[in-house]
């Protein structure tokens, strides 16, 4: 009964046939390989060129039997084999085939009218059984389409079968035709099998069709070295492995499957074909160890940058490519980006590569190529900027936790050292628009960078020159171009000890007479007075302290502070804020008495050793006037002093830095010491001379007492004195 | 022409103990210092204008430390000093830091060590909250005791500490050398039991110190009437006893009265002349720049200007009227 519910089956199929055997011929065959329109290779998705070797020679129209027929022609030629009927040009299909259960224990799996495996511990296959006319007919070819099979029948007598298709059916395992080993041609298109295996035996087989399953990986192919076509498409495949021995294989489909990458191709000498459309592939590798490779089809993948893919670019043998649906192709540089990269390429998204397009391409891609270079030169200046300034800050740091005395109690933040050059030059061009406009760019990216080393750095930006580290202090040693030096405006330390800046200044005012604007950062400004040291410059317009490694910017009073003391500046702004009138005043108000009592109350030795050489011109100019009162003096040449320079009463209020004072310290000491014992001496001798002095006054009445009583002693006898002095005379002669 | 001390000691010592050394070693130093200069306009005008600055205070602007604390004039000098040029600063009202008034001090001696001011803070914040702001008031009267009597403090420290520990204060030997390790405080437990000494001995044992002390030490009397108010007291409270106490302030003569501190006529009109000048300025440089809009203000300044102007420089109401002391 069963069987013959099952006769029936086969006998629809048979039917099936003959109706389309009553039909053309080609159409047939054209059937019998095209599973869907994912292989039609008319159609416009290419997924189903996997048995179209040479696609491009012939026009769309011819089907795919002419495929067939040309991969069998090409079999033969290749292995040889003297299957006659198989390189025919019609190949037609076993028209009766008959299928009978297995005798034994079939009865239970059996329901409905599929023939059903169950999960038994003991399986029963059904068995397969043709016709003799059937098998002298179609000795070498097998075809059970769509008959709904859930396992592969057994096999028997069949051994020389070439061809065996399984199309459309419901197996779930490969099984039963280890005995075939003559098989060269296995279809299980559009089945549930979940994985490859039972193939071991087959070494003949050079091509395998498993299209449209549950495949997960690729396995158990070991054997099949003769592989020609593998095709895997509409699997759930998630990576490329255990291809590497199958290096006769020149077409492999992996369409729409679950691939994020391609890699691993190794070994796949002969592959000429690669199908990889509608994965989710982000990148791209191993395609240039593919010596074959001629088409590569990549549409609708997940690929955005060249750089992923760029092994395509050394491949020798693409000629054709898709990257249609990827998010790459709708860049603008997209094309002439490929076509540059790719100059074999003669196919690119289905279309020909002309050769206007080819030569768009490489002057796009030249230019491309010199904007990268250069951005990448400053990307790369840039990142060494950022890196030496990195250091610098280190290095800072470090100076910083060893000399906590200069700088007591300063918490720096490291995280914050590092700081984005960028911005910086972005304040300064925000200060100075106009000037920055004017500038010549390029000048200004020869600048760049004029030296960078890993202890310092200094840069010319436009008009800002920025110094990083204490090394970079040297820089202005160095022979600036007149217009390099007439052009910078803004000077920028950062991560500079300020008394070394201190040392430079006279060398700044030099060398770069148009500095207007300073700015300080991580520079330990900690004193007010550090601030006298910039009144040397010859003008400054702008000042910036970042609080950033500068307490003094915490102080409520250092802002009147600067202005009171570079009061002859005029200065304009202060950390960028305007300076107004009431601030001047308010400066004059908290500190013009300091400057009053350091010039009229100073003794005039004092204001000589403050005031140095320089100034002396204008100290002697002081001391002229002295004689009259301080405020008629001050009222009459406020204005030519002004004009001189900075006004003298401000000059005493100067800033040595701190060695250069400890050293005068020692200075000081020393001459203090001499200084000491010689008036040490001098006082000795003075408080001597005062003793026998006054010894001296108190003996002298006694004494000139007894000096009269011994001269009137004398002359109390009038005669014998006379006699005496006269005998004096006469001796005396 | 002599007085009796005179006859006591040896001469060299006199002059010594009388600083008069210390300032003419000085006046050679710098003479020394500046040979050039000075031998253009006269050794004998130099040494008149030497202790003429002496006289007046004036010798220790910008000064070196070690100089400026040598001797009790000089520390009074600079006492005086930094009132007068920083007055404006707490007229103004402007709390400052402990940092920014020591800033303020560097700008008179550059070299003026952080921890006198770290210690003058302390009297005023009570040892606690360094970081907190002071009146100009509170923190010059501290410094005052603190900068002129250091020596001293550091001999009251070292005596407190021992009566706190409970020793017999008269075994105590006075340290000469100024030493950090007078400043730790009390063990917690015993300070919580009472704080401080008690002020009857502790007062005898100060008296006992301005005895023996051969630096200058506030008159004991009034050491003494600080001491005899309270039952007990601690260091700090000492300290700010004596920092507030008038007559002590008075006899250092240094500073102004408290009421008075703002006040100096002379110098006020110094600087309305300077700030006028400093208008004038402005304006010229406004007119120089032609910025418009900004004549409104000009007029005003002008009109302004000769109003505030001062006649003469009047004579300063606090004239040298100290001493040398020891």
């Amino acid at each position: 009964m069963i069987p013959g519910k099952y006769r029936s089956v086969s006998g629809r199929a048979a039917n099936n046939v003959e109706f389309k055997l009553n039909k053309e011929t080609p159409s047939f065959s054209g059937r019998l390989l095209q599973h869907d329109l994912e292989r039609n290779y008319s159609s416009r998705q290419g997924d189903g060129r996997v048995i179209s070797p040479s696609p491009r020679n012939k026009s769309s129209c011819i089907s795919s039997t002419t495929n067939v027929t040309e991969l069998c022609g090409l079999e033969m030629k290749t292995t040889m084999s003297s299957l006659s009927a198989f390189g025919d040009s019609s190949i037609q299909t076993p028209s009766k085939s008959r299928i009978r259960q297995g005798c034994h224990s079939a009865g239970p799996n059996v329901s409905g009218d599929h023939i059903h495996l169950a999960s038994s511990s003991m399986p029963s296959f059904p068995i397969l059984q043709r016709s003799s006319e059937e098998k002298i007919l179609y000795s070498d070819r097998l075809t059970l389409e769509r008959q709904k099979l859930t396992v592969c029948p057994i096999i028997d007598g069949e051994e020389h079968l070439r061809l065996l298709n399984f199309q459309h059916n419901f197996i779930t395992r490969i099984q039963n035709i280890s005995n075939l080993q003559r098989l060269i041609f296995l279809d299980l298109y559009d089945n549930q099998i979940e994985e490859i295996s039972g193939l071991s035996t087959l070494r003949s087989l050079r091509v395998l069709l498993l299209g449209k399953n549950r495949i997960k990986r690729i396995s158990n192919l070991e054997n099949l070295k003769s592989l020609d076509v593998l095709d895997l498409h509409g699997n759930q495949i998630t990576k490329i492995e255990n291809v590497s021995h199958l290096c006769d294989l020149r077409v492999l489909n992996l369409a729409r499957n679950l691939l994020s990458h391609v890699d691993n191709l190794n070994g796949l000498d002969s592959l000429t074909e690669l199908n990889l459309r509608h994965n989710q592939i982000t990148f791209v590798r191993d395609v240039d160890n593919l010596p074959c490779l001629q088409r590569l089809f990549l549409s609708f993948n997940n690929i955005s940058t060249f750089e992923s893919v760029c092994c395509l670019a050394d491949s020798s043998s693409l000629s054709d490519i898709t990257f249609d649906g990827n998010p790459i192709a709708q860049e603008s540089w997209y094309k002439h980006t490929i076509l540059q990269n790719m100059m074999q390429l003669r196919q690119l998204d289905m279309k020909r590569v002309t050769e206007e397009e080819r030569r768009i391409a490489s002057v796009v891609a030249k230019k491309e190529e010199e904007k990268k270079r250069e951005s990448h030169k400053q990307s790369l200046l840039k990142e060494k900027k950022r890196l030496t300034i990195n250091n610098v800050a280190r290095k800072w740091d470090l100076q910083q936790n060893r000399i906590p005395n200069i700088a007591p109690n300063q918490d720096r933040k490291v995280s914050d050292s590092p700081q984005d050059p960028s911005q910086l030059h972005g304040s300064t061009v925000s200060a100075f628009p106009e000037e920055t406009g004017s500038l010549d760019s390029g000048l200004s990216n020869t600048l760049q960078g004029l030296s960078v080393t890993d202890t310092h750095l200094v840069e010319v930006d436009g008009d800002t020159l920025s110094l990083y580290g204490s090394g970079a202090l040297e820089s202005l040693d160095r022979n600036w171009s007149v217009q390099t030096a007439g052009m910078v405006t803004t000077v920028s330390f950062t991560f500079i000890e300020f008394d070394e800046i201190v040392q430079v200044l006279p060398k700044l005012k030099i060398k770069f007479p148009n500095s207007l604007h300073l700015k300080f950062k991580e520079t330990n400004l900690v004193m007010l007075q550090q601030f006298n040291a910039l009144a040397q410059l010859r003008r400054v317009d702008q000042l910036t302290i970042d609080p950033q490694g500068n307490p003094v910017v915490n102080f409520t009073l250092w802002k009147y502070y600067v202005l009171f003391r570079l009061s002859h500046f005029s200065m304009q702004k202060i950390n960028g804020t305007e300076v107004t009138q009431n601030d001047m005043i308010m400066a004059e108000r908290l500190f013009g008495i300091l400057a009053h009592v350091a010039s009229s109350e100073l003794p005039q030795y004092r204001l000589i050793s403050i005031l140095g050489d320089v100034r002396k011109k204008q100290f002697r100019y002081l001391l002229e006037t002295k004689g009259k009162k301080p405020g008629l003096v001050n009222e009459e040449n406020s204005d030519s002093k002004r004009l001189v320079g900075e006004n003298t009463n401000r000059a005493t209020l100067n800033y040595t830095t701190r060695d250069f004072y400890n050293e005068r310290l020692e200075e000081i000491k020393e001459k203090k010491k001499f200084c000491k014992m010689y008036m040490e001496d001098l006082v000795k001798e003075a408080t001597e001379i005062n003793m026998k002095n006054e010894a001296l006054q108190k003996l002298w009445p006694q004494m000139f007492i007894e000096l009269v009583r011994d001269a009137v002693i004398e002359i109390r006898n009038k005669n014998s004195y006379m006699k005496l002095c006269l005998q004096q005379i006469t001796d005396q002669k | 022409m002599l007085s009796p001390e005179r006859l006591a000691l040896p001469d060299y010592e006199y002059l010594a103990q009388r600083h008069v050394l210390t300032y003419m070693e000085d006046a050679v130093c710098q003479l020394l210092e500046n040979k050039e200069d000075i031998s253009q306009y006269g050794v004998a005008r130099f040494f008149t204008e030497y202790f003429n600055s002496v006289c007046q205070g004036t010798h220790i602007l910008f000064r070196e430390f070690s100089f400026i604390q040598a001797t009790p004039h000089n520390r009074a000098s600079f006492l005086r000093a930094f009132w007068k040029c920083f007055r404006t600063v707490g007229k103004n009202g402007d709390l400052l830091t402990m940092r920014e008034y020591h800033c303020l001090l560097q700008l008179l001696c550059p070299d003026f060590p952080l921890e006198l001011t770290q210690k003058a803070a302390r009297i005023v914040l009570m040892d606690d909250a360094m970081d907190c702001l002071m009146s100009f008031s509170d923190f010059l009267f501290a410094f005052q005791i603190q900068f002129y009597y250091s020596e001293f403090l550091e001999s009251v420290a070292a005596i407190y500490q021992d009566l706190l520990a409970g020793k017999n204060p008269n075994t105590v030997i006075v340290p000469t050398s100024s030493s950090g390790q007078h400043r730790q405080r009390p063990p917690l437990g015993e300070a919580s039991l009472l704080e401080g000494v008690e002020a009857s001995l502790f007062s005898q044992c100060l008296e006992n110190l301005c005895d023996r002390h051969k630096y200058s030490c506030p008159p004991p009397a009034l050491v003494k009437e600080v001491l005899s108010n309270v039952q007990r007291l601690t260091f700090y409270g000492f300290l700010v006893a004596l920092s507030k106490h008038h007559g002590i302030n008075q006899a250092l003569g240094a500073l102004p009265d408290k009421g008075d501190l703002m006040h100096d006529p002379a110098m006020d009109e110094e600087l309305e002349r300077l700030v006028v000048r400093s208008r004038l300025h402005w304006t010229s440089r406004q007119h120089r720049a032609e910025k418009p809009g900004a004549f409104g203000f000009q007029r005003r300044d002008k009109l302004e200007a000769p109003e505030s102007m001062p006649s003469a420089s009047a004579p300063s109401p606090y004239p040298c009227r100290w001493e040398p002391r020891e």
